[in-house]
């Protein structure tokens, strides 16, 4: 018999990360908690947490990172739709600690002509990346 | 007559004006191809949640849906409660009439709702000028962004939707309108004036039941999901109305600067002209004085 493939989509509003690509087990970080797809899962819409995602395919194994967002599994098509999704090896925790000090103290001098909106961003991005990155740590040990 | 002088230093002024236009022009032609590149990629995105919001609401039964805070958002409200305005405009000018439009578009939108009290988020800092200046409306600016772009993302997006519900949620508004600039094409922007809140209940029914109920689970309930899903449905739209804007700007700051360059050359050649005919014309006087000055010796 054939083996059955999932086929894996990542969209977030910044660009599509995976469109299309066959896989053979996907786990996401579901409101309610971790859940694994193979090929021939049900019919399922689910919220995300921000978390980590995992897929594998062969023996090849990849590791993202999600922020909040809806996963959809139809006819083994895996549709990922986060606001943001990034290959977790890329996120590089000491420069999102520093670009989250750098934040802080933005915010903290109140100036006229701070951008507020832009530091406010970069705060919560930030605090995003730490997040992952010590989720990453966290799945490593 | 101006001297040679004044014409050269006006020559050397005009150069460097040109100089400084064509550098824009070029700057902004090549973050245009990186705005346009981001509105495609924002596109699937924003597809994608469409459906899922159209399967989601083939699923719910009217019962549930009028149960759900979901349903806030599309309820019309009753007339005579605040309006809001959410106004999108560059940061910069150097433009064209890019802003100038725009702020028309604000004043005849103000001048329609004049008497109503009216709250207004402002996104750039050219349209939160213009509305720090008007006087004598019951307005107030509830939120401004400024500084956004060329670099506008996701998160500005987020950060507005986040504002904008809560002033609609917390306060008596009764439409959220949105204005700003479509980028057309390269040479044309088109002013967009839509109404953002209460939502329109045709992104809902589109092609509904296109697949067949029951066949999903969700998690969480149906209604839950969404109310999680439509304030990113409103993200959506807001990035690309951000998105929008900012290519347009690009856009009309590239054929702006473009003429302006080309209206520079043509003063220069002006300039130079007029520059060789005093200098000849200087040469021809000098001559005439020699010649007439050797004649009256010779004879």
């Amino acid at each position: 018999m054939e083996k059955k493939h999932l086929l894996l989509t990542i969209v977030t509003p910044e660009h599509t990360v995976l469109s299309d690509k066959p896989v053979d087990l996907v786990t996401i970080p579901a409101v309610g908690g971790e859940m694994g797809i193979l090929p021939g899962h049900a019919s399922f819409v689910v919220q995300l947490k921000e978390g980590v995602m995992h897929y594998k395919e062969g023996v090849h194994k990849e590791v993202f990172s999600v922020l909040n967002g809806f996963a959809e599994i139809h006819k083994d098509k895996v549709l990922i739709m986060a606001e943001a999704a990034e290959l977790a090896k890329e996120v590089n925790e000491e420069r999102a600690r520093q670009a989250y000090q750098k934040a802080r103290e933005t915010l903290a001098m109140h100036g006229a002509d701070i951008d507020l909106d832009a530091a406010q961003a970069a705060l919560k991005r930030a605090a995003v990346r730490i997040k992952l990155a010590e989720i990453r740590r966290k799945h490593k040990q | 007559m101006a001297s040679l002088r004044d014409i050269r230093k006006h020559i050397s002024s005009v150069k460097s004006i040109k100089q400084i236009t064509y550098a824009m022009k070029m700057v902004a032609a090549a973050r245009i191809k990186r705005a346009q590149s981001a509105i495609l990629a924002s596109r699937p995105f924003a597809s994608q949640m469409d459906r899922l919001i159209e399967d989601l609401y083939g699923e719910l039964e009217e019962g549930d849906f009028s149960a759900s805070a979901a349903k806030a958002l599309f309820d019309e409200r009753h007339p005579g409660g605040i309006m809001c305005l959410v106004l999108v405009t560059a940061d910069k000018g150097l433009c064209g009439s890019f802003n100038t439009n725009l702020l028309k578009a604000a004043a005849s939108w103000l001048r329609e709702n004049r008497g109503r009290k009216v709250r207004v988020v402002a996104v750039g800092r050219k349209g939160r000028d213009f509305l720090r200046r008007l006087k004598g409306l019951d307005m107030e600016i509830s939120h401004e962004m400024v500084g956004v772009f060329p670099k506008a993302g996701y998160v500005h997006a987020q950060l507005l939707c986040d504002a904008i519900l809560k002033l609609y949620l917390e306060s008596p508004v009764e439409s959220v309108t949105l204005i700003y600039n479509e980028f057309k094409s390269m040479l044309a922007q088109r002013i967009v004036t839509d109404r953002l809140l209460p939502l329109k209940r045709h992104i809902l029914e589109k092609n509904a039941c296109v697949r067949r109920a029951g066949e999903f689970s969700f998690e969480p309930g149906k209604s839950d999901l969404l109310g999680a899903l439509l304030p990113r449905h409103i993200g959506a739209q807001l990035y690309r109305a951000l998105l929008e804007s900012q290519a347009a700007e690009l856009a009309a700051r590239m054929s702006a600067m473009e003429s302006a360059s080309k209206n520079a050359s043509e003063l220069i050649d002006g300039l130079t002209l007029k520059m060789n005919k005093t200098r000849q014309a200087m040469i021809t006087t000098e001559l005439n004085e020699i010649v007439s000055g050797s004649e009256a010796l010779g004879s």
